[in-house]
């Protein structure tokens, strides 16, 4: 009954927060989009001051009445330290990166304000995600991101986030919660698979790499080192040398083979639409990797092979949304 | 064990200073090994920190505990008690330090350190021990911030700024709050601090008064609502004796008296002895602000009355206070100067007990006083008589001799120096063995005028002991034998008279009462005692005039009209705070700058020039050159300064420059050209 109860007021309260904070490309946070409450720790404080009435007045001692008050009045005037440290601040949404079902994607958040108030450490949160703190510092834009985990292919809408500070006492929180009109695009869960066998034939006396998944490219031959360039995997950059601060460096492999391929639907026979989408989106991202050019073929479109980034997001995006919306409003 | 939740530094740093502090401020009243193990928790928590330390283990922690425990049952034997209380809290407090393994473990700490700190007031709650818990509550809110602060505003000094100012914008909404808030009273029985205290205590015997002849400390304060009366007048009694037993002098009330209830409540109706008393003129209303004493007895100049809900006159007319006086308390009194106190006839077990002496002692005295009584029938000539003994033999010295077993009859006979105890003591039992009913009254005499401010300074060497008489058709009247030996002490203040003697003071060997004859020094004393005082009036006793306080501030005394005060005044001291922390949002010099630079633009459009739309700085500058020639210099000047107040490094500086040069910028229309 009691479950029931708090299910009905939640929901009627996710309806009031909905109807009161509306999805939005940038919010101007003031007095009537942030509430404010004591934390726990503010409650106990209460406790502390009820305490410290106590002892003043079974004592009859003024000293301590006087030093009760200062303690409420400065749990007072924390309200507005605390109202003013996120008041006034200006939230745009920025870019939403793509990223792959069953991983997360991306939310960039653009902080500003007109002034030059120092806010402290705002807290940005999303249910299951490790929040991220800021401080913003004078008249400067800072953005922040969120990494947001992400389960169906698609276009995945910002979910609500909260920002929240309890800075400078920890008595008090000011919250908010905000909805972006942002929506970032979700490429099919990257699932292992062999090439198929024209693949692993046209790959010639090279050992036919057994998985495909980006992050374990390094079981093939080592060429060397590269200046990293935008748009190249984040898995093969060099960290070890990144860390001895010799800049950003991708590893380069040779399994570069100059023909070029088709990621054929129909290569996939007896299996589920998704489970082929998985596949097709990890052959697509290991044959990015390498110079061949490769295009892509399904049910109806086909898209003519190609190399360079361009071609690969071209390729995911097609693989993201087969069958699926193509607005870009679409639920995932 | 490594911890589950790293504390910042910052916030560790100020949350150990805040232990240092707390262990500092009770120094005097905890056990030397509190103190010791708070000073080993501390240096552990910070060995801990830099890991080079284990945690206690789990066997060491409840040791600890168990060893905490039973010290503090084998140092106090109770647990009751406001110094134990405060020394549990304390144990706990100190190995809540060896434990910080979350935040809320922290915050504990810090809330314990507010409370601690706190509890210091009701050890001492002077003016300089208030300001230094004052301060020591800082570090703790310091710390506090730095838990929720960033890395940059998390820094010591960074965090105890901001502590501070919010504190500091904390203090009117707190005045308001202390001023306004009603006070209940005592909801139940509380254990008070007790320590020792000096003062009158409730016997006297030889050397007594001398002791406190040495002390320099207040005793009270008076306030009075006309003149301060002559110094002669100012008899403050305290307490009444009149058991002796040869040696010592002390009450005989309640168990003497059987005329009805010895104490007369203010809301009680009258005791049948009221009667005894008569009350001539009208009577002297003054205020005393009386220090500790651990006792319950009041002073007040005879016969007074007093309204203080908890003050009660006695049978032998003095003011008791329903409980001992454990920290300063105010109370106001009416006394009737001109008086008469059982002026009919004492009756017989009223006599008996005026005129007991204790058998097998200063048989000497007793056969002189059998003797002059047949000389000298006549009461008042008898009291002249020994008086005048006195006059002529005695020496009133702050060094009296050591008396034996017959105090009386060495001292009257053989000795004849000694402090005010001897005379009162030997002149009452030299009446009393003359058939004259008598009684040693002790209290204090006379009290130091306050140069500026209009109250009188009793201190603890304004102590004395004098005698009352009763003379049939006259009551009890005050004979104060010192008087007859040296007059000057009653005349003039006690410290003028002994200034130039080594044992005046001689307890308190710090005070700056002994430095009086340095003229800005003594001046100082009295502006700080002065500061004293007023703390003792407007916040110690502040419960006692909240009512009259309000009542002339709001016209009435109700809920409506304190609330409204609260949200009027709050209001009204919370506004700085809100001003504060709102400009400093809208404190940007671009926006200030583009405001500035407007005004320069609409001062030339005033004498006809107005700015073009898309016109730049640089491009007007260059019109007004050819429009108005008188006017290039300065134009280009600001235009240079606000140029670089826009995109220069030091934006600060050169903004206040275009600002100042914007001042004195004052176009008028003689200097445009005027060409079609």
């Amino acid at each position: 009954m009691l479950k029931r109860w708090r299910q009905v007021f939640h929901k009627r309260y996710q309806q009031w927060i909905f109807r009161r904070l509306p999805p939005v490309k940038k919010i101007n946070l003031d007095n009537r989009k942030l509430f404010i409450f004591p934390t726990h720790s503010g409650f106990v404080f209460f406790g502390l001051l009820l305490l410290l009435w106590l002892i003043a007045t079974n004592f009859e001692n003024n000293v301590v009445f006087a030093f009760t008050f200062l303690l409420t009045s400065l749990f007072i005037v924390g309200v507005f330290h605390t109202f003013l440290n996120v008041s006034g601040l200006s939230i745009e949404g920025g870019k939403a990166a793509p990223g792959f079902a069953g991983q997360a994607v991306e939310f960039e958040y653009l902080l500003s304000q007109s002034g030059k108030r120092r806010r402290c450490n705002i807290e940005f949160s999303c249910p299951g995600v490790e929040p991220a703190f800021v401080t913003l510092t004078g008249s400067e834009i800072k953005a922040i991101y969120l990494s947001i985990p992400v389960k169906q292919r698609g276009w995945f809408q910002a979910q609500r986030i909260t920002v929240k500070s309890v800075y400078p006492l920890g008595l008090l929180k000011v919250w908010t919660y905000l909805q972006f009109e942002m929506t970032a695009l979700v490429y099919p869960r990257v699932i292992d698979a062999p090439l198929p066998s024209q693949f692993a034939a046209k790959q010639g006396d090279k050992t036919p790499p057994q998985r495909y998944i980006p992050q374990n490219s390094g079981s093939e031959d080592f060429l060397g080192l590269e200046k990293y360039r935008l748009g190249e995997s984040r898995h093969h950059i060099a960290w070890k040398q990144y860390a001895r601060e010799q800049g950003l460096q991708t590893k380069h492999y040779a399994d570069a083979i100059d023909d070029e391929f088709w990621l054929d639907w129909q290569a996939l026979k007896g299996m589920d639409t998704e489970a082929r989408l998985s596949r097709l989106c990890a052959w697509a991202l290991h044959f990015s990797e390498g110079p061949q050019p490769y295009g892509l073929r399904l049910p109806g479109f086909e898209l003519p092979p190609d190399t360079g980034r361009a071609h690969r997001d071209a390729v995911l995006r097609e693989l993201a949304l087969f069958e699926r919306g193509r607005e870009s409003g679409g639920q995932a | 064990m490594r911890p589950l939740w790293q504390i910042p530094r910052d916030c560790l740093f100020w949350l150990l200073v805040s232990v240092v502090i707390s262990i500092g401020l009770h120094l005097e009243h905890l056990p030397p090994w509190i103190v010791l193990s708070g000073i080993v928790a501390t240096l552990w928590q910070i060995q801990l920190y830099r890991e080079r330390w284990r945690q206690p283990g789990r066997f060491i922690k409840w040791s600890l505990v168990g060893a905490c425990a039973a010290g503090l049952v084998l140092h106090y034997g109770r647990i009751s008690g406001l110094e134990p209380m405060v020394a549990l809290l304390f144990a706990g407090y100190v190995l809540k330090l060896l434990e910080i393994h979350h935040k809320r473990d922290a915050l504990v700490l810090l809330y314990l350190s507010y409370l601690i700190i706190i509890l210091q007031s009701l050890f001492s709650s002077s003016i300089v021990s208030s300001l230094l818990v004052f301060c020591a509550l800082l570090p703790v809110t310091a710390a506090l911030v730095a838990m929720h602060a960033d890395v940059e505003s998390r820094r010591p000094a960074s965090a105890l700024r901001t502590a501070l100012t919010m504190t500091l914008q904390a203090i009117p909404l707190m005045l308001v709050m202390f001023v306004v808030m009603p006070r209940m009273g005592s909801l139940w029985a509380v254990p008070q601090h007790s320590s020792g205290t000096t003062g009158v205590s409730d016997s006297m015997s030889p050397g007594d008064m001398t002791q406190l002849g040495r002390n320099g400390d207040v005793a009270f304060r008076v306030e009075f609502d006309g003149p301060i009366p002559e110094q002669r007048e100012l008899y403050w009694r305290g307490l009444v004796f009149s058991g002796f037993d040869g040696r010592r002098w002390q009450q005989e009330g309640p168990w003497g008296y059987n005329d009805g209830q010895f104490l007369q409540w203010p809301d009680k109706p009258l005791e049948a002895w009221d009667k005894v008393v008569m009350r001539h003129g009208e009577p002297l209303t003054y205020r005393i602000t009386l220090e500790a004493t651990n006792s319950p007895w009041l002073f007040a100049l005879s016969t007074p009355v007093s309204q203080s809900p908890t003050v009660a006159l006695s049978r032998d007319f003095r003011l008791v206070n329903r409980e001992p006086v454990t920290s300063k308390l105010q109370y106001s009194v009416n006394s009737w100067l001109d008086n008469q106190l059982e002026p009919d006839l004492l009756p017989g077990w009223r006599a008996r007990l005026e005129l007991a002496i204790p058998s097998g002692f200063n048989p000497k005295t007793i056969a002189v006083a059998q003797q002059w009584r047949q000389e000298t029938p006549e009461t008042e000539a008898l009291i002249n008589r020994l008086l005048a003994l006195y006059h002529r033999e005695f020496t009133y010295t702050l060094r009296p001799p050591a008396l034996g077993k017959h105090t009386v009859d060495e001292f009257l006979w053989d000795t004849k120096k000694g402090f005010c105890e001897f005379y009162a003591s030997s002149f009452v039992f030299f009446m009393r063995a003359a058939g004259v009913p008598a009684r040693v009254v002790v209290g204090y005499q006379g009290g130091e005028r306050h140069p500026t401010e209009n109250y009188l300074l009793v201190h603890q060497y304004d102590a004395h002991a004098w005698a009352e008489v009763w003379i049939e058709g006259r009551g009890w009247l005050r004979v104060d034998p010192t008087a007859a030996v040296a007059p000057e002490r009653i005349e003039m203040s006690f410290a003028d008279l002994f200034n130039e003697q080594d044992d005046f003071l001689a307890a308190s060997p710090f005070s700056l009462e002994r430095l009086r004859h340095i003229d800005w020094l003594n001046r100082l004393r009295l502006k700080l005692d002065s500061l004293d005082y007023a703390w003792a009036k407007w916040v110690l006793g502040y419960d006692n005039r909240q009512n009259d306080f309000l009542m002339n501030l709001l016209g009435a005394v109700n809920p409506q009209r304190i609330a409204l005060f609260i949200v009027l005044a709050g209001g009204i001291a919370l506004l700085p705070v809100f001003i504060m922390l709102y400009l400093s949002r809208e404190k940007n010099t671009w926006d200030q700058l583009d405001r500035l630079f407007l005004q320069f633009c609409s001062r030339l459009e005033k004498i006809g020039l107005p700015r073009k739309p898309g016109e730049g700085p640089r491009d007007y500058a260059q019109r007004i050159r050819l429009q108005a020639p008188s006017l290039a210099e300065q134009v280009d000047s600001l235009t240079r300064r606000y140029e670089r107040a826009r995109y220069a490094e030091q934006q600060e500086a050169e903004f206040k420059q275009f600002k100042a040069a914007l001042s004195k910028f004052k176009p008028g229309r003689k200097d445009r050209l005027t060409r079609p």
